[in-house]
């Protein structure tokens, strides 16, 4: 991100942020809030699907986690909110730290549907922990404080939502240009050749799979900054779609690209609440739209839209050849 | 210099089910040579290759580099410890600039403490990198997707990537395959200075017997899993065993 354009965008963005208490009413902010936390999440699973390219479908299940975490520990003692988050950001990062282990044994279609299974399985543990939890019924939980200042409403924990999101975002951009991030990056384009580079490839699996839960934890701990009620409603398949869709249709690979789409799709997510019925179908032709017109994204990887086709055969063969034919043998990595 | 071998393999086989693809191979590497594994295909040479890069697992034997047994090693510990590989088929970080898939290979030197991973490539190393894009003629395509490169640059992207290793040994795998004729020259021009002016050792494995010819060292020829042949490219060529392994029996009758 270190053109002029970005720059200009990102300082235009700042402004709108921080003007927008003083002119908008309370649902306004409510929903800037919540598409703050869509873009936590959508900048985490850019770690592990954009930058290290594992596809990891359990994205709700450690923003579920994040969020029970902190809104537990939230009314059970009443810590400075930075504690809940931090907890659940930590609770959440380990549980990724041990799903990381399935990318270690298999890849692309079977590490979806495996992390998928993790996910649901996440989501029943909410909805059938009665003792924790208690069941599709929810709770309700206290405002969060900081030092015996409550954070009774949208505006209040507005600042402090921005902030953190902001943080993140630097974060995932100084972590992109960092040599974690050029690893991150080689394992997704050939582990093959990473691990001739010196890449420790199930380290840097797992790491991404770490600090993508992490990113989805603290987004459940922002998310109790602002809301009163917590239920296991939209902690499924339905809500890692949603992320998994603001990733890939705002452009695979990047991080303006993951921030674009989870604005958009946020957005049109909560609109569409008014269209009830009819929100999952005019969803559905939105997608539509987008994967026939922009295939690559709005923000595509520069990379991805200026190349043009490859002027001979690319490395897929050789990778199979590599890998597949003669795996019995081959190094435990 | 020392008086063992700089790279030492000793009784490698290779099993892959019931098939054998190496059968007890030894064969020894001296430092600061460049030393050519040919043979007809399916020979075992891009097995023993592979296992001295450490991808695949020997069945038995023991590979030794520079007095340490590596057998036991992971692929990706090879680089930290000066051994840098080619791809037969290519293997480059498609999506990713020219400039980035070159500044990977300083990774396992230049990343090897968590502060270190969490900042980017340090300045010395994106120089040194540029260097070498530059004496392998890719100055002009820092920036490029490694995958919107013609067929000819990427091989010399993935020596340049190889090279920003800092390898003392140099594996390359069918090297100039697919080169043209000028390709090929640059390449034999490139590979006799790395050796002679560098001081890095080279193993490679390669079908383009006037590349083989013109640079090796040494040759070690192998057919069917075995070591049939062994010495410099003079003595290979005349060596009726070999003959007979390429052009057939009763070839080398004349």
């Amino acid at each position: 991100m270190s053109n002029k354009i970005d720059r200009i965008l990102l300082a235009l963005m700042a402004v709108v942020l921080m003007a927008l208490p003083f002119m908008a009413s309370g649902y306004v902010i409510y929903v800037v809030n919540l598409l703050m936390v869509f873009v936590v999440l959508a900048l985490g699973l850019h770690l592990v699907i954009g930058e290290t390219g594992q596809f990891a479908l359990s994205h709700a299940a450690f923003y579920g986690v994040g969020i029970y975490t902190a809104g537990l520990i939230n009314n059970l003692w009443h810590p400075p909110f930075f504690v809940s988050i931090i907890a659940g950001g930590l609770l959440a990062a380990a549980l990724g730290y041990l799903i990381g282990a399935l990318a270690l044994r298999m890849r692309d279609i079977y590490l979806a549907l495996s992390t998928f299974a993790f996910g649901e399985a996440m989501q029943w543990v909410f909805l059938n922990w009665q003792s924790v939890t208690n069941g599709s019924n929810g709770f309700r939980i206290s405002p969060a404080t900081l030092f015996g200042y409550a954070l009774v409403s949208d505006v209040k924990a507005y600042p402090f939502v921005v902030v953190i999101a902001a943080l993140l975002l630097w974060a995932t951009v100084a972590l992109s240009r960092s040599q974690l991030g050029s690893a991150f990056r080689a394992v997704r384009e050939s582990d093959i050749a990473a691990q001739a580079m010196g890449v420790n490839v199930n380290a840097i699996k797992r790491t991404a799979f770490t600090l993508s839960a992490a990113y989805a934890g603290i987004a459940g701990g922002m998310y109790t900054l602002f809301a009163s009620f917590i239920h296991p409603e939209s902690l499924g398949f339905q809500t890692t779609i949603l992320i998994l869709t603001m990733v890939v249709v705002g452009g695979i690979g990047s991080v303006r690209g993951a921030i674009a789409g989870a604005l958009a799709f946020g957005l049109i997510s909560e609109l569409l609440r008014q269209a009830l019925s009819f929100q999952e179908i005019i969803y559905g032709f939105i997608l539509m739209g987008f994967m026939m017109f922009a295939p690559k994204g709005l923000f595509a990887g520069r990379a991805a839209r200026r190349a043009p086709p490859p002027a001979t055969p690319l490395p897929a063969a050789s990778r199979a050849a590599a890998t597949a034919s003669k795996s019995p043998q081959r190094s435990a990595a | 210099m020392s008086t063992h071998p700089y790279l030492d393999v000793q009784g490698l086989t290779v099993k892959f089910g019931g098939l054998t693809a190496i059968n007890g191979l030894s064969m020894q590497v001296e430092r600061g040579h460049i030393h050519a594994l040919i043979g007809p295909n399916g020979a075992g040479k891009s097995t023993t290759f592979n296992c001295v890069s450490r991808y695949y697992r020997p069945t038995s034997g023991s590979i030794t580099f520079n007095g340490a047994d590596i057998t036991g090693k992971k692929p990706h510990e090879m680089a930290a410890l000066g051994v840098a590989r080619t791809f037969q088929n290519l293997e480059l970080f498609g999506a990713l600039s020219v400039r980035e898939n070159a500044l990977l290979g300083t990774y396992a030197h230049g990343a090897n403490s968590v502060g270190k991973l969490l900042r980017p490539a340090a300045a010395e190393a994106r120089e040194r990198v540029e260097h070498l894009l530059e004496r392998v003629g890719l100055a002009d395509f820092l920036d490029t997707p490694a995958c919107s490169l013609d067929f000819g640059r990427q091989k010399m992207l993935e020596l340049a990537r190889a090279l920003a290793i800092s390898p003392q040994l140099l594996l390359l795998d069918e090297p100039a395959a697919g080169l043209r004729n000028r390709e090929i020259e640059t390449l034999d021009r490139l590979l006799t200075e790395l050796c002679e002016r560098d001081g890095i050792t080279v193993l490679l494995v390669e079908h383009v017997m006037q590349l083989v010819m013109s640079i090796s060292d040494r040759i070690t020829v192998m057919s069917f899993g075995e070591k049939i042949a062994e010495g410099t490219p003079g003595e290979v060529r005349s060596n009726p065993r070999v003959i007979e392994a390429y052009l057939g029996k009763g070839a080398a009758g004349g």
